[in-house]
């Protein structure tokens, strides 16, 4: 774990990092816990200070607020922390990584503080469109199509989801990158249609999408649907 | 023990919040509506010291509450309570407001924090014990803890920005966020 980076829980709990800063301290606090916990207890104290200036607002407001949410259709709920149960990946898939980076993606939904979902599209679309994109696409094992997109210069990757067929409600789709012949979870598409932007991996990093229960797995437990070399799309 | 009154963390209005949140979460207008009751001071006072525009502090705070109506199945109170939740949400729309429209207009860097007076709300005295808790607590910071904080939370700034403004090394304002909210946390467990 990088100190470094663990230093900014502070400024991550005051929403004081830039977007891409933000984003690498959310793939740092997929992979420890206790920084979880940190975060979790500043952001509290930070709302505790917040709540200081609580200042009645104009009543006309609520009468707002209720029109709009009446127009406003609800998330469905989503299932976590389900029990791991997993099994390791065939060797097949396993291919040895030069060098382990941290994937970073967005889209993540473990953290409920952290993640306005409206910030997934805008990236997807930003590395598709990239002057320097290459763009691959393939089909999947389950009949659907991922495409993927990375660019040099914004040092992305992005995939396009929205052909993935639609799944059963106690599943979910599942992003893993793979280093090393050790897969780690890259995070849980929640929303297909929206896709998923991450950090350009290192060379030889394979990035795979896996079908997992509601709630995601440690590990995958099925065989992946596609998996991809970013640095060779 | 804790204080009579005094309760901070796990008082019992927000466990009805976070009841409220669950109903919510299974479409219950009524609850919705009572929900906003209990937090809209709260998210509209942070809203409206961020932004300071009193109308787009509106338009944040409904942002909020739709988001809140929209996302509150996924709303686990395992990590953290409903209100804490609201408030981060009311934190991160209200900065990105700022930062979207107002980066370059934004002139009261320093003074902001201390010299804003709002018309308190007319609540109960536990709130009032709870807000002098805080206050009490934020006085145990040093200055640049205390500042590097509230530049960040208050003025929308990164740490970044705030280092630049307070002319200290990254590394150090980055320390001080994270030591500054540690000993607010700390001294705020304590007077529970």
């Amino acid at each position: 774990m990088s100190t470094e980076l663990h230093t900014l829980s502070g400024a991550y709990a005051l929403d004081a990092l830039s977007p891409e800063e933000a984003e690498q301290f959310r793939s740092h606090l997929a992979e420890c816990a206790a920084c979880r916990q940190e975060v979790r207890e500043l952001t509290h104290a930070a709302a505790l200070m917040g709540e200081v200036e609580a200042t009645e607002p104009p009543t006309e407001l609520r009468a707002r607020v209720l029109a709009a949410a009446d127009r406003t259709p609800q998330m469905p709920p989503r299932v976590r922390h389900l029990p791991s149960g997993a099994r390791r990946w065939t060797p097949r898939l396993l291919i040895a990584a030069a060098a382990a980076v941290v994937l970073v993606a967005i889209g993540i939904g473990y953290n409920q503080l952290q993640e306005p979902e409206q910030q997934l599209a805008a990236p997807v679309a930003q590395v598709f469109n990239a002057p320097d994109a290459h763009r691959a696409s393939m089909k999947t094992a389950n009949g659907g199509e991922v495409s993927v997109a990375t660019s040099p210069s914004l040092g992305k990757m992005a995939v396009e989801t929205d052909k993935l067929p639609e799944l059963g409600k106690g599943q979910v789709y599942q992003l893993w990158a793979i280093a090393d012949g050790q897969p780690t979870s890259a995070g849980l598409l929640e929303d297909p249609d929206q896709g998923a932007a991450m950090e350009m991996p290192a060379a030889g990093i394979r990035v795979a999408i896996t079908i997992e229960p509601a709630g995601g797995s440690e590990q995958p437990t099925t065989e992946p649907i596609m998996s991809v070399v970013p640095s060779q799309v | 023990m804790a204080e009579p009154g005094l309760r901070l963390v796990h008082s019992d209005d927000s466990v009805d919040i976070d009841v409220l949140v669950d109903r919510v979460a299974r479409g219950d207008s009524a609850a919705f509506a009572r929900l906003y009751d209990e937090v809209s001071a709260s998210a509209y006072g942070l809203a409206r010291r961020v932004v300071r525009d009193p109308s787009r502090a509106e338009d944040v705070t409904q942002e909020v509450f739709l988001e809140v109506w929209r996302k509150a199945s996924r709303f686990d109170r395992r990590l953290g309570r409903a209100k804490t939740w609201v408030m981060t949400i009311a934190h991160r729309r209200a900065v990105d407001a700022v930062r979207r429209s107002e980066s370059h207009k934004r002139t009261d860097h320093h003074a902001a924090p201390d010299e804003m007076t709002h018309d308190e709300p007319s609540d109960t005295l536990i709130e009032a014990e709870e807000r002098d808790a805080v206050r009490g607590c934020l006085d145990t910071l040093t200055e640049l803890q205390l500042e590097s904080v509230r530049l960040a939370y208050f003025n929308g700034y990164t740490y970044r920005e705030v280092a630049t403004l307070l002319d200290k090394p990254l590394p150090t304002i980055k320390t001080r966020m994270r030591d500054g909210l540690i000993r607010l946390r700390d001294c705020l467990e304590g007077a529970r």
